[in-house]
Parts: structure tokens; sequence; C-alpha cells
């Protein structure tokens, strides 16, 4: 077993249980923070795949992120410290049985597919982000471009659903 | 086999069972929310592994993780929008109440 592999199945560990911790703990505050352990492991393993530039951006974006869904749980529930020991699940056996066959389903085809061989040719953080760069603004430009529509469009659309009705009419 | 590929796909795997798990058992809906974005963490795992262990020369790999990234923000964002919403105008987040769309 090579060092990558340990530290690959050490952080995939990691994100795997806090990602478990994030439904099995009453504290929806805790439950913010386990869901920014497991992304936070998640872009550990990025580092480790040699994808430095999206390792760091994935860490970034999802400390960022998870600072907000805590303040929303904060600001939403009447028991964000789980004091209450309040039960808000629904439908257990049916979501047990559709996450056990969903994860069965996508390990039976990961083990049973070829992959073929392995690409050995892995650039330099520096000639990554480069290459990254000139893919977005030349060849998959478009793509990129559709993706900056989207979220300024989900961005206008969050805003709108979010004002309340009253305040339009006050003016 | 290329045992580091098999590692990261089957930790996405996992990741997508918990993600689906949660999305469907939560009655919150920041809860839901956040069982969305589990999944959302499994398909850029895959696609990370996927470039890194298949196709290392080709950069539009990694650009689909951008798009995957710019989705999970706008999910989070029109997410919170909706929660807002409800929490005005109900009071609660809870899902369990939200049946006006049932016919």
């Amino acid at each position: 077993m090579t060092p990558q592999m340990i530290f690959l199945v050490f952080f995939g560990g990691a994100a795997v249980w806090f990602g478990i911790v994030v439904f099995r703990t009453r504290s929806m505050v805790r439950s913010a923070l386990a869901l920014l352990f497991s992304q936070t492991a998640v872009g550990v393993m990025f580092l480790l795949m040699q994808a430095e530039f999206l390792g760091v951006l994935q860490i970034m974006m999802m400390a960022t992120e998870m600072s907000v869904m805590a303040i929303f749980m904060v600001m939403f529930m009447m028991d964000p410290g789980g004091m209450g020991a309040m039960d808000m699940t629904h439908q257990k056996r049916l979501s047990l049985w559709a996450g056990g066959i969903g994860l069965v389903a996508a390990l039976a085809v990961i083990w049973l597919a070829d992959w073929g061989p392995m690409g050995l040719l892995v650039p330099d953080a520096a000639e990554q982000t480069a290459q990254l760069g000139r893919e977005l603004l030349d060849r998959s430009m478009f793509i990129f471009e559709s993706a900056a529509l989207m979220i300024l469009t989900a961005m206008v659309a969050a805003t709108m659903v979010a004002i309340h009705p009253s305040e339009g009419r006050k003016r | 086999m290329i045992p580091e590929l098999m590692i990261a796909l089957s930790v996405g795997a996992a990741l997508f069972g918990v993600g689906l798990y949660g999305a469907l058992s939560q009655t919150n809906l920041v809860m839901i929310i956040m069982g969305v974005e589990l999944v959302l963490a499994a398909a850029l795992v895959n696609l990370v592994a996927f470039w890194r262990y298949l196709h290392p020369d080709v950069p539009a790999a990694q650009m689909f993780v951008l798009i995957v990234m710019a989705v999970m923000a706008v999910e989070m964002a029109v997410g919170f929008g909706i929660a807002i919403a409800r929490f005005r105008s109900r009071g609660s987040v809870e899902m369990e109440e939200a049946r006006e769309l049932k016919g």
C-alpha cells in the first residue's frame, strides 16, 4: 500500500464518517460542523489526488458555505442545540433502503467495470491551473459563461423568493 | 485495476448513499439541503478521481468540477431563499407541513 492510498483511505473514511454524523447528531449546529469536516476531508482528498487548485477551492468554498448554513440553522430552528431531543426524520426504512441500494449499485459498477489504463503524466500545480484557465476561456467558454448566468439567475430568484410580499407594496 | 481510483470511487459511492439517505429521511429543509450537498460532494470526488487516474491530460474534467461547485452554491442559495419564504409565511421549515402542492 502506497502512502497516497493510506491517506486516501483515511480522509475518505473521515469524509464518510462525518457525513454519517450529519444525520446522527440531534444538534443542528453540530450537523453543519460535521458537514464542514466532511467537505474539508473531500478537499484534502483532492489535494492527495494532485488537484491542488480544486482542493484549496473546495476547502475555502465549503468553509464559508457551511458557516452560512450554521447561521441559518440557528435562525430557523426552534431547537438548534438539540436539547429537546426532537425527532426530525420520516420514512426512515425507505430512506435506508434507497441509500443502501444506491451504495451497492454504485459499488458494483465501480468494482466490476474495466476502467482501462492509468493516466500517468500529471501536470504540476501551476501548469494545471494554467491549462484550466485556458480551457475555461477558450474551448469551454460557453459552458463557463452558462454557469455564470446560472448563478446570476439563482441569485435573483433566491432574492425574489426571500423578499417579503408586503415589502413590494409599500412603494 | 487502479487501486487508488477504486478507493476514491468507493468513497464517492458511500457519500452518495449517505447523502441520499439524508435527503430522503429528513423533514427539515436545511437538513435536506445538507443531504443534497453530500450527493454533490460524491460527484466531485468521482470527477477528480476520473481526471487524476484516467485522463490527467484533459483539463475539461477539472472544468466540470467547477460547474458542480457552482451547482452546489446555486442549490444552497435557492434552497435558503425558499426556506426564508417558508419561515416567513408559516414560521417553520418543516417539510412535513408543506403539503400545499399536493393535489
